[in-house]
């Protein structure tokens, strides 16, 4: 294995090419102290770059164990795991039919859709429904949301919060006749506790945001949804690298579905729409364009039919178009 | 190929005179030992005065290197190798079989490039759910779309109805021929693909259900972050990890399946993501697309070892 392979910085593989460490062996007899003189850095600097290359070269040797290799899981135990996962109801059963029961958990999502058709209050609801008690069929969880539009009313967010409650309520009026334990617990204000809200203003503090994203999680193991209004707004105008544009996207994307895998949580993105010029016709496609549209795992696309609103599902590993 | 100074203990003739001729011409390492000129060296060491020591060492850095090269294969041993080993395994997608002759190769990279939604992640967990009946699949996935509900439904429809349990035990044993393991940057899969080598080096001693089958889901989101920046090294990783990938199909006899995805081209058509340096590395590549009114895929071959290009075929999932 080749030292450029390691993750570390390129003024340390630098150095460490130009003292004629190329490759990983080459580090395997070496003393931090020797490397720190060889290489003109600090001891901590060198006792970290020994450490990555001998965990790189240690997971060279051990094989004992039974997966292929370390974090693999069978399909057979991702199966029985797969059932016991909780979706998040949008409280809407046609969207929730066509979803597979909600939005999943382990999994980006992405919802587009035209201006005006309901996606920041469907981002609003998602953030308050993960909060409903387990009883009653939902997570339990705290949501995080991350603006960078704008548009986040509170007062909204409070009659979603409300009514929420009230649906509770009524449901549990319904189903559980009996004076048992069934009062509702939470209050409205409680529910907005429970939302954690970032506004961002520029790409910079998006990319910065959701690498501080994985500290956060750490501390607050509760959260159990991520919702980004909108994902793409401070991407589309005024941006002259389109390579940057291009890795810095993907980069992001990838940090996401690392954070829902690990701390199984569900992302949604919320995207807006642009035209496609396919074939001399017109057609809606979300923005970003296609790299951007292989980095996440659902595709939603809400559009206008006549006065009533339609969803489709364009792209999910599990789900059929609909 | 480590630093001659670090060899010392393992090689005693590499002691200080060798190494101080060398530092005097700029040699630190084996690697410079092969760049430079070795018959030059060979008559400063004539000419300097322990020249049997230098002459010694010199050899013996010589040994070394040739230690490390992968032994010759004539014409015979290949085609014995390929007979033995390179098998073909079908995809269990009728159309994609016909296509290809049979089904990917063992030993080579067969890359699936397709826009948004077009089959691609299908198609491989339709593949690994039939080359699991046999042999073990490992599946790397950057963006958590492998669905274990997918393969067991393609399972299930493939085998004759019978018993729950002992449909449950079909699935079982089968399912758990298939390693999934989630990468989300490069430097990890680089990690993965280690582990899996020194694995598979045991494992060709072994006589039992092998591995034959590794899917990367997808490459392109694994490269995107770090290709185009001003330093090479995105360009590097990705050809070193094109490389790894071939070395581990060769060597071990797997078959490599790798999902890419598709960008805007001229014209607005689209072409492979990943530019030109990509475009050599796999051996075989195939275009995936979707119609969306009939739900039919289109398939068509953009490269092959043994096929015309331009051939295409349509199936149904």
């Amino acid at each position: 294995m080749e030292i450029w392979r390691l993750p570390i910085s390129a003024s340390q593989r630098g150095k460490l090419i130009s003292a004629g460490y190329t490759s990983l062996s080459s580090l395997s007899s070496i003393s931090s102290s020797d490397l720190a003189r060889e290489l003109n850095v600090s001891e901590s600097e060198a006792m970290n770059i020994l450490k990555v290359a001998s965990h790189s070269r240690g997971s060279e040797t051990s094989n004992a164990s039974c997966s292929i290799v370390e974090g693999a899981q069978s399909a057979w135990d991702m199966l029985h795991d797969e059932e016991s996962l909780m979706h998040i109801t949008t409280s809407s059963a046609d969207l929730d039919n066509i979803l597979g029961g909600g939005i999943h958990c382990k999994e980006v999502t992405e919802i587009g859709g035209v201006p005006g058709i309901g996606k920041t209050q469907l981002g609003i609801q998602i953030a308050v429904n993960v909060q409903i008690p387990n009883d009653f069929g939902g997570l339990g969880g705290n949501s995080i949301y991350i603006d960078t539009e704008g548009s986040f009313m509170v007062e909204r967010a409070f009659q979603i919060a409300e009514a929420c409650i009230e649906d509770m309520s009524e449901y549990n009026r319904f189903l559980r006749k009996d004076f048992q334990e069934c009062k509702i617990k939470m209050q409205p204000q409680d529910i907005l506790e429970n939302i954690f809200y970032f506004r961002i203003c520029s790409y910079t503090e998006q990319i910065a945001l959701i690498n501080y994203l994985d500290k956060f999680l750490s501390e607050h193991k509760d959260v159990k949804v991520i919702v980004v209004d909108s994902v793409t707004f401070h991407f589309r105008q005024d941006f002259d690298d389109m390579a940057l544009r291009t890795r810095v996207l993907s980069g992001m994307a990838l940090k996401l579905m690392n954070l829902a895998k690990r701390f199984s949580l569900a992302v949604v993105l919320l995207n807006q729409v642009t035209t496609k010029h396919t074939e001399a016709s017109f057609q809606l496609a979300l923005a970003l364009g296609d790299s951007w549209s292989h980095t996440c795992t659902n595709r939603i696309v809400l559009y206008w039919n006549g006065n009533e609103r339609y969803a489709y599902i364009d792209k999910s590993p599990s789900l059929r178009s609909a | 190929m480590a630093r001659l100074a670090n060899l010392e203990t393992e090689y005693p003739v590499l002691d200080s005179t060798v190494r101080n001729f060398c530092a005097s011409h700029g040699i630190f390492s084996v690697e410079d030992f092969l760049i430079h000129d070795l018959y030059m060296l060979a008559a400063f060491a004539e000419q300097n005065d322990s020249s049997e020591r230098l002459k010694e060492g010199i050899a013996q850095v010589l040994s070394i290197i040739d230690d490390m090269h992968q032994p010759w294969l004539n014409g015979m041993e290949l085609l014995e190798d390929a007979k033995r080993n390179k098998h073909v395994f079908p995809t269990g997608i009728q159309g994609i079989d016909l296509l290809l002759g049979d089904g990917i190769r063992v030993g080579q990279l067969t890359e699936l490039v397709g826009p948004s939604s077009s089959g691609k992640t299908q198609v491989c967990l339709r593949t690994a759910s039939n080359v699991a009946r046999n042999h073990m699949v490992l599946y790397l996935d950057t963006g958590n779309s492998f669905s274990p509900q997918c393969i067991a439904y393609f399972l299930g429809k493939t085998i004759s109805p019978s018993s729950a349990q002992a449909k449950n035990q079909f699935l079982q044993k089968v399912m758990s021929n298939i390693s999934c393991h989630s990468v989300f940057d490069i430097f990890a899969m680089f990690d993965v693909l280690h582990q899996l080598e020194s694995y598979l080096r045991c494992q060709d001693g072994r006589g039992c259900c092998q591995m034959r089958l590794l899917i990367v889901d997808s490459i392109s989101s694994l490269i995107s972050p770090v290709l185009g920046s001003s330093s090479t090294l995105g360009r590097a990783l990705m050809t070193s990890a094109g490389y790894l990938l071939k070395k581990l199909a060769h060597q071990h006899n797997l078959a490599v399946l790798i999902i890419n995805h598709t960008v805007g081209g001229e014209g607005g058509s689209s072409k492979p993501a990943l530019g030109d340096s990509w475009k050599c590395i796999p051996h075989s590549r195939l275009f995936l697309s979707c119609d969306r009114g009939s739900n039919t895929y289109n398939v068509s071959i953009l490269r092959h070892p043994s096929m015309a290009s331009v051939k295409a075929a349509r199936f149904v999932i």
